[in-house]
């Protein structure tokens, strides 16, 4: 059952996921490959402003409701992972590969360069807005811009 | 790994994206095994001496 959900069938009809089929400027752009991966992570941005919207207009809930509230995100946050699996499992691959090779880079970048961070700031250097190490959002940036970086390496090895 | 598939796509005058549609996969792909970057999985390597009604050890060669 589980295999279903990793691997689809490519065929003419339903030709391979590559990165390009995601990207709108790619020029092979596809809405319906998309709408396949992203849908999901459009409902869980939007629950989260919802969200949170509601948490500040309405502090007097009880923690029941503040807890499922501030935790529905989730919900769509875990489809929008099987809509990734799903795609994961649909590429092409050679992107797989590739892309293998790029988040290990960005992964494995973004360990050393927190290790960095912490190990100067315990020596007592100064780093500003990483002063007490590398928060979620620097870590996200970090890892974003080592993908790129990684994905552009390993598409031009097999180009 | 060396393989033939430049000249077995060359003697049916299909483009690269054109044997990429056959078998399911990018033209990347295909570019990357003919340019011997990239060796295909078994199942693609199995595809591809399926389509082109051929061995596998025909179309593949080990290096040396």
């Amino acid at each position: 059952m589980t295999s279903n959900l990793y691997s689809t069938p490519v065929s003419k009809q339903n030709p391979p996921n590559t990165l390009e089929s995601v990207l709108p400027c790619s020029g092979h752009y596809s809405l319906k490959k998309d709408l396949r991966l992203n849908f999901w992570l459009a409902v869980a941005g939007m629950v989260y402003v919802i969200d949170s919207e509601l948490a500040k207009r309405h502090p007097e809930w009880s923690v029941a409701m503040r807890t499922t509230t501030a935790l529905a995100p989730l919900v769509p946050g875990l489809l929008y992972l099987r809509s990734c699996m799903r795609f994961v499992g649909g590429l092409d691959e050679l992107q797989r590969r590739v892309q293998l090779e790029a988040w290990l880079f960005a992964a494995i970048g973004t360990v050393i360069v927190g290790t960095a961070v912490s190990t100067l700031g315990s020596s007592g250097i100064r780093l500003g807005v990483l002063e007490h190490g590398l928060g979620v959002g620097p870590a996200f940036t970090v890892i974003l811009i080592l993908w790129l970086v990684g994905s552009a390496f390993a598409n031009r090895r097999f180009r | 790994m060396k393989n033939i598939l430049r000249e077995l796509r060359a003697a049916k005058k299909w483009s690269q994206g054109d044997l990429a549609g056959e078998l399911g996969v990018s033209r990347q792909t295909i570019n990357a095994i003919e340019t011997e970057k990239y060796d295909p999985s078994l199942p693609l390597a199995f595809d591809i001496a399926r389509l082109f009604k051929r061995p596998i050890e025909e179309i593949f060669e080990a290096r040396a």
